[in-house]
């Protein structure tokens, strides 16, 4: 069957008429008799012109659309509810973004412009006739099971908010300790397995002796961090040492810590693992400030090999020198040591002097905090990255703002890198509302641009199965790969890679993709 | 005669390397109006033979443009298509085709000023080289 092409063009977003010519650039498909329908119309944002686009678009039986204007994201979504309403499938609907990749970066050239527009409308044109429909699947999620991991400050914040949203909330905790959350508490549990995808996962746990199945809708991830191992020479020398978080709560509680008060960087300072996180320095400046501020009298020293106080904490570092906190630079060739025979004095070279100092030990603190173990065996079971300093890697920004790279798996506190309680507690309530939103809402919507394996080309070398980071394809049962649609995000990271060119990205195959830059090339501009 | 305009074919991701493009745009940057935007999902769909083909079909230089490698949206992409662009730079050096006109970038949604300075770069490859195959554009 002949395609039914309808072309759409914005006034309002390609500026015209100052620099395209638009007549001619809606006259792009000369002889071929395929575009029915061609509207320029002076905004498409305005429901009014929606109307009558998708009007015209019933009137004539169209089945694709090419709209010439801005990016997708900005186009009004009521003329793709308005599409898809009259029966026009989402996927044959091309945004040629002439607003923002011709008109915005060349104002100063008029012919060049003009051709690289009717290129790229051509170009789309191209790219349309070759996209077949492409349906969307829904699928409901089995449970409203949240499962949080750790039962912390950010877990349990965490289980109370989702379970406000409705969700039912499991709270799985490794040690023995008693605490409030709503929901089912597992004592004494750990993740052990994971199968499934964002909205119906199902977790295999293990409950004290017992092993048990656990399906659930999302998950949140708040293991913490490494908080009781305190490791490094420093931290063996002197056993009265605290993690910076615990002389905070102590400071907060009304405790006046014994002076001299040391900050020291990291209990491990010639260690090469241990990076020491930027937040650290937020604190420690915060820290030292306000026991400076509530004990004048004693001395407050930092310890530090680099100072990493940015934007307004450069203002709390001038404070805390004028205050008078001492500042102890030291390199890591001579840094910080506490004799075993006399645990009582740190000994330093400051490099500002260039002398050895001694510092009787009051207090002593460290704002580094290792990472928890348990990270690394959480992060392979449920496959989301890791970060260098050992905790959990947190997505893309332009994803939710405390997700993972998969969805239905979120993350928060210490987990990613040691914070304090008043952060942790927010990241958990951000989680919380973030799982219990998705948990509620009930189902998932997957398929349309995914990828899809051609059985007979596979040769089950599993490269897309180690390449995909969400777990979609896997050996099925005859022997070669298959996507799991569900978990598909559509990246094409597993076609681009597929030895035996297998699998295809439905809307971004081979052809359409070398069409395109053919097409374009083929302009002259 | 009139100068011969260069031809520059960007793969670039719909994620932060288009939207960098976006933001440039809308900056109120210009840039040169030879590149040749071609949207991909993900700079991990880039497969060798896009970028190949595109030469073939008489592209100066071609750039990859992704997230940054920390902060790839599909978490791995960006890196899985650098490695695409490696292994064509090895196969053109096997050609003995200059291996500067193909190059992998990565920028952020928000670095407005990375697109037309990759752009710029691109076309300064492509003017100093010349089409494939020729010998030497305008030294």
């Amino acid at each position: 069957m002949k395609a039914r092409i309808q072309v759409v063009a914005c006034r309002s977003c390609t500026e015209l008429p100052e620099l395209l010519d638009m007549d001619t650039l809606m006259d792009i498909d000369p002889g071929r008799e395929l575009v029915v329908s061609s509207i320029l119309v002076d905004r498409l944002c305005d429901s009014k012109e929606i109307k009558r686009v998708v009007g015209e678009a019933r009137d004539w039986e169209v089945d694709r659309v090419m709209v010439l204007a801005c990016q997708k994201k900005d186009v009004n979504p009521a003329l793709l509810a308005a599409y898809k309403k009259a029966g026009i499938n989402e996927f044959m609907i091309e945004y040629v973004d002439l607003r923002d990749e011709v008109v915005l970066p060349h104002l100063s050239d008029k012919n060049a412009a003009q051709a690289k527009a009717e290129a790229k409308a051509s170009a789309g044109l191209e790219r349309l006739l070759m996209m077949e429909p492409l349906e969307k699947a829904v699928e409901s999620m089995r449970t409203r099971n949240v499962v949080v991991l750790g039962g912390g400050a950010s877990g349990r914040k965490a289980a109370e908010i989702a379970a406000a949203q409705g969700a039912h909330t499991i709270v799985i905790e490794k040690s023995a300790r008693s605490f409030k959350a709503p929901g089912v508490i597992m004592t004494n549990s750990s993740l052990l397995g994971a199968k499934g995808y964002g909205g119906n996962f199902v977790l295999t746990i293990r409950a004290g002796e017992k092993v048990e199945e656990l399906q659930c809708a999302a998950l949140v991830v708040a293991t913490g961090g490494g908080w009781t191992d305190l490791k490094g020479p420093l931290a063996k020398a002197c056993k009265s040492a605290v993690p910076l978080y615990k002389l905070h709560e102590q400071v907060q509680g009304g405790a006046q810590p014994k002076g001299p008060i040391i900050i020291a960087d990291t209990p491990d300072p010639g260690g090469k693992n241990l990076a020491i996180q930027d937040f650290a320095w937020d604190e420690t400046l915060e820290l030292a400030i306000d026991l400076k501020k509530r004990q004048p009298a004693e001395d407050v020293y930092v310890v530090f090999q680099e100072m990493r106080a940015f934007g307004l904490s450069e203002l709390a570092y001038k404070d805390a020198a004028d205050l008078g906190v001492r500042f102890v630079r030291y390199d890591r060739s001579a840094g910080p040591k506490i004799d075993s025979k006399d645990p009582g004095k740190l000994t330093v070279k400051d490099l500002a002097q260039g002398e050895v100092i001694s510092i009787p030990i009051g207090t002593l603190a460290f704002a580094a905090i290792p990472a928890n173990k348990d990270n690394e065996g959480v992060a392979s079971v449920l496959r989301i990255p890791m970060s260098p300093e050992g905790g959990v890697r947190r997505g893309s920004i332009q994803r939710w703002p405390v997700s993972t790279p998969r969805p239905g798996i979120f993350v928060c506190g210490s987990a990613m890198f040691p914070k304090s309680k008043d952060m942790a507690e927010a990241e958990g309530e951000t989680a919380g509302l973030m799982a219990g939103r998705f948990a509620m809402s009930g189902s998932i919507e997957y398929g349309g641009m995914v990828a899809e394996v051609t059985q007979e080309k596979c040769s089950a070398c599993l490269t897309c199965v180690r390449t995909c980071p969400y777990d979609a394809p896997y050996i099925g049962t005859a022997g070669k790969a298959e996507i799991r649609t569900q978990a598909c995000q559509g990246c094409g990271m597993c076609v681009g890679i597929c030895p035996s060119k297998a699998i295809e990205l439905k809307g971004f195959t081979d052809e359409q993709i070398a069409q395109e830059t053919r097409t374009m090339l083929g302009g002259d501009f | 005669m009139t100068e011969r305009r260069p031809k520059v074919v960007g793969f670039c991701c719909e994620k932060h390397g288009f939207d960098s493009a976006v933001l440039a745009a809308r900056s109120g940057r210009q840039y040169d109006v030879s590149v040749r935007i071609i949207k991909v999902p993900c700079t991990g769909r880039v497969d060798g033979i896009h970028i190949l083909q595109a030469l073939e079909d008489g592209a100066d230089s071609v750039f990859v443009l992704g997230c940054l490698e920390k902060n790839c949206y599909y978490d791995t992409g960006s890196i899985e298509g650098r490695k695409r662009v490696d292994y064509v730079k090895s196969t053109l050096a096997d050609l003995g085709i200059e291996k500067e006109r193909v190059e992998m970038f990565n920028a952020s949604s928000t670095m407005a000023w990375k697109f037309p300075e990759i752009v710029a770069r691109m076309t300064e490859v492509a003017r100093r080289l010349g089409p494939i195959g020729k010998g030497g554009g305008d030294k």
